[in-house]
């Protein structure tokens, strides 16, 4: 046997990252969700494929309730060794557990399936209504592969990263708004050293909006009214230095009062997302650890602005039964314009 | 069928959960994050100028990583000018090797709280070859009584409540001891003593060590080290080589920004050794071993840190000052403690833990445990940049496992 055969044969990761990084290659998506499943959202919006901004989902607010579900599945069904076989992927879980997609697909509540994947078209609508026009990928736009990133798998990034960049060239956009700070970190980051000529401007939905909200002499629409708290998204904070535009966003509301949590900005807690693959026993204690901390500073509603945090930090209130509401920053403005 | 490295996955995933669900790590962590956090803030209030201080560090750091092997030669003139011996172990074996040949077998050793040590599993070693050795920071006696493995590096029984301690200490010492936290540690106090001055050596690690003077520093609290260091007939320092910092000048400005962001406006004990202890009262004649030692031996480590110099990324890691501070910020250890860790601890013990002590397989999971939130970087005197490492370590496992 030759040396890397040997290596490989005995260095392995658990499966689950690798189901992962082959749902990305051959199904563009870490859940292998279709394009169709990705872009229901945007259908009779007529949004055009081709234009100055690129509006980029990812598909990953879309993805979130199946990682739930999954997570839940794997768990019912297999205690002993869990960590090792939840989020196989819808298509992958079918070949090798015997769980129909299907199946699984029915088993995420669809008042669930309908608030997740309402989220790209509340964005788009608070785009729109602020005055931004943009074109959007729809059944063709794929993940931007950050978690082949995230766990090492760089070459097979490359590859996806060529293809992800061919198809944000053919729209003709100067500009990508991504609505996971997770896409905006690799497009900002890491395509510009993988991908030669990758010099797109990205954005993050914060900073379109906190841009739109400063031409806007009107103000902001606001629907709610009441006490709100930051849930900075790590990436989002350090990585992109993105926290006072949030905070000046919320000041034009004036029914809103911003509490801070004692580790915010800078200092955010992260929500566990990151170890819900391989930990998910220790992601949901973390993420019950911000929910309190969130908590305690008495406001009503937590604010996220990605959606791994979404729905960990979701979870986390409902799991410690506490007293706070929580929604993504996209649904949270949306209100105001509904 | 699962590989060894799915099998190392596997075992450290189920130690992981038990200790989150453990309560006693839970409650502990929680009273030790606050208390750390307080304790650092109003340090660094108390004095401010900390914060400048340890940006000079970080260059301190760079600069003598730099000059590594340049400042291990020049160290070990300096001891040896003091009178002192000095050795050079290129491997864990070979600082095992030179302590056991210093020490021998059927001796009593005091040792006090080293990471190295620690890394070297030195007294199990010493142990194995017919020796009595007593860990004498109280944390780390608790821990060798149980033995159980230290979970912070700081605060090493950060996990074990009084009760529990008190369990220990009334099976060991064969009588009752209350779950009276005083109580405990006057029972420690008192078995130690007569430990203290029958012993043959003593042992230490050292916190940072001047090239110029040969001085090695050690912070401490207990007092522990200082008598260590101070009674027995000979003290051994086991000092890995990224300590070494040119002038003892700078090496004070590495210990206070040591202490402080290890939560201390200011230690206990500051020890500063450079030689064995001498005197030259009677007619001008240097006599050596006048209260303290006699003998002074110190045993330079590599074991990889050489290897991570080398690399630009990961040489940052050996800026390490081990205050401990990363680790109480990690979402992670404040619900695992050192669970999420191998010989060395948290973010930054899983590059330590590929480097140095456990290779990539044992690092592997602690790789893909760190969330890579990069608040630990918010927290280090030095800014090292554990989730850019770690990213790092990710795509060289992928390389090793995936290349066929």
């Amino acid at each position: 046997m030759a040396v890397n055969e040997i290596r490989s044969k005995y260095f392995r990761l658990p499966q689950t990252v690798e189901v992962i990084r082959s749902n990305i290659i051959k199904y563009g998506n870490p859940l292998a969700l279709t394009g169709p499943e990705v872009a229901s959202w945007a259908k009779g919006l007529d949004l055009p494929t081709q234009g100055d901004v690129l509006f980029y989902t990812g598909g990953e607010y879309q993805l979130i309730p199946f990682i739930d579900s999954l997570v839940q599945t794997m768990l019912k069904m297999d205690q002993g060794s869990r960590s090792f076989s939840v989020m196989m992927g819808l298509r992958n879980l079918m070949d090798k557990a015997g769980i129909s997609a299907e199946k699984l697909y029915a088993s995420v509540l669809a008042k669930d399936r309908e608030r997740f994947s309402l989220i790209p078209y509340k964005a788009a609508a608070v785009l729109k209504e602020l005055g931004l026009d943009f074109c959007y990928l729809g059944e063709e736009e794929i993940y931007s592969g950050a978690l082949l990133y995230e766990f090492g798998f760089w070459n097979d990034l490359e590859r996806h990263a060529e293809k992800v960049a061919s198809l944000i060239k053919n729209t003709g956009a100067q500009t990508i708004v991504c609505l996971s700070p997770h896409a905006a970190e690799i497009f900002k980051l890491v395509y510009p050293k993988l991908v030669e000529g990758f010099e797109i401007e990205v954005k993050t939905f914060v900073e379109a909006v906190s841009e739109l909200a400063e031409n806007n002499a009107g103000g902001l629409p606001c629907g709610f009214s009441g006490k709100v708290v930051v849930h900075d998204a790590c990436r989002m904070a350090r990585e992109l230095e993105i926290t006072e535009e949030i905070r000046e966003i919320l000041a034009r509301m004036n029914a809103v009062t911003v509490l801070e949590a004692e580790q915010n900005r800078r200092w955010t807690t992260c929500c566990g997302g990151p170890s819900k693959v391989l930990f998910p026993e220790i992601s949901s204690q973390i993420a019950c650890q911000r929910a309190h901390e969130l908590e305690e500073t008495g406001a009503d509603l937590v604010l996220t602005f990605c959606p791994y945090c979404m729905a960990s930090v979701d979870k986390g209130i409902r799991d410690t039964k506490k007293d706070i509401r929580l929604e993504d920053f996209i649904e949270f403005l949306y209100r105001g314009i509904a | 069928m699962s590989t060894p490295l799915e099998v190392i996955f596997k075992n450290y995933t189920a130690e992981l959960n038990k200790a989150a669900s453990d309560d006693n790590i839970q409650l502990a962590l929680f009273r030790a994050v606050k208390s750390y956090r307080d304790n650092t803030r109003s340090a660094l209030e108390r004095f401010p100028h900390t914060v400048q201080l340890a940006e000079e560090v970080l260059e301190i750091k760079k600069e003598s990583i730099k000059r590594m092997d340049e400042l291990v030669a020049q160290a070990r003139e300096s001891i040896e000018a003091n009178n002192g011996k000095t050795y050079f172990a290129k491997t864990r074996d070979d600082a095992l090797k030179l302590a056991s040949d210093i020490i021998g077998t059927g001796k009593i050793v005091v040792k006090g709280k080293s990471i190295l040590g620690e890394e070297l599993e030195v007294r199990e070693h010493l142990i194995e070859k017919g020796n009595e050795v007593w860990e004498s920071d109280l944390g780390e006696f608790i821990l060798q009584l149980r033995h159980d493995r230290p979970m912070h590096i700081v605060s090493p029984s950060i996990h074990v409540p009084r009760e529990q301690v008190a369990k220990v200490f009334t099976e060991f010492f064969g009588r009752p001891i209350e779950p009276d936290i005083a109580k405990e540690v006057a029972a420690v106090k008192e078995f130690l003593r007569n430990k203290y001055f029958t012993a043959d050596f003593g042992m230490s690690g050292a916190n940072v060590v001047a090239a110029d003077t040969g001085a090695i520093v050690i912070i401490e609290n207990e007092g522990n080290v200082r008598i260590c260091t101070g009674v027995p007939p000979v003290h051994v320092a086991l000092v890995g080589i990224e300590k070494v910092v040119p002038t003892f000048q700078e090496a004070m400005k590495v210990a206070e920004v040591t202490w402080r962001y290890a939560n201390y406006t200011v230690p206990g004990y500051i020890n500063i050794i450079s030689g064995p202890s001498k005197t030259g009262d009677i007619e001008k004649v240097t006599t050596y071993g006048a209260h303290g030692p006699g003998e002074f031996h110190v045993i330079f480590v590599d074991n990889g840190r050489t290897k991570m110099a080398q690399e630009d990324l990961f040489r940052q890691g050996l800026y390490c000052l081990r205050c401990g501070g990363c680790m109480y910020e990690c979402p992670v250890f404040q619900q695992v403690a050192g669970y999420f860790g191998y010989r060395y601890l948290g973010g930054i013990g899983a590059i330590w833990t590929a480097f140095v002590a456990g290779g990539l397989e044992n690092a592997a999971p602690l790789v893909y445990t760190c969330l890579r939130c990069g608040r630990c970087v918010e927290r280090c005197p030095v800014g090292i940049d554990v989730p850019s490492m770690i990213i790092e370590l990710r795509r060289k496992i992928v390389a090793v496992g995936y290349s066929a």
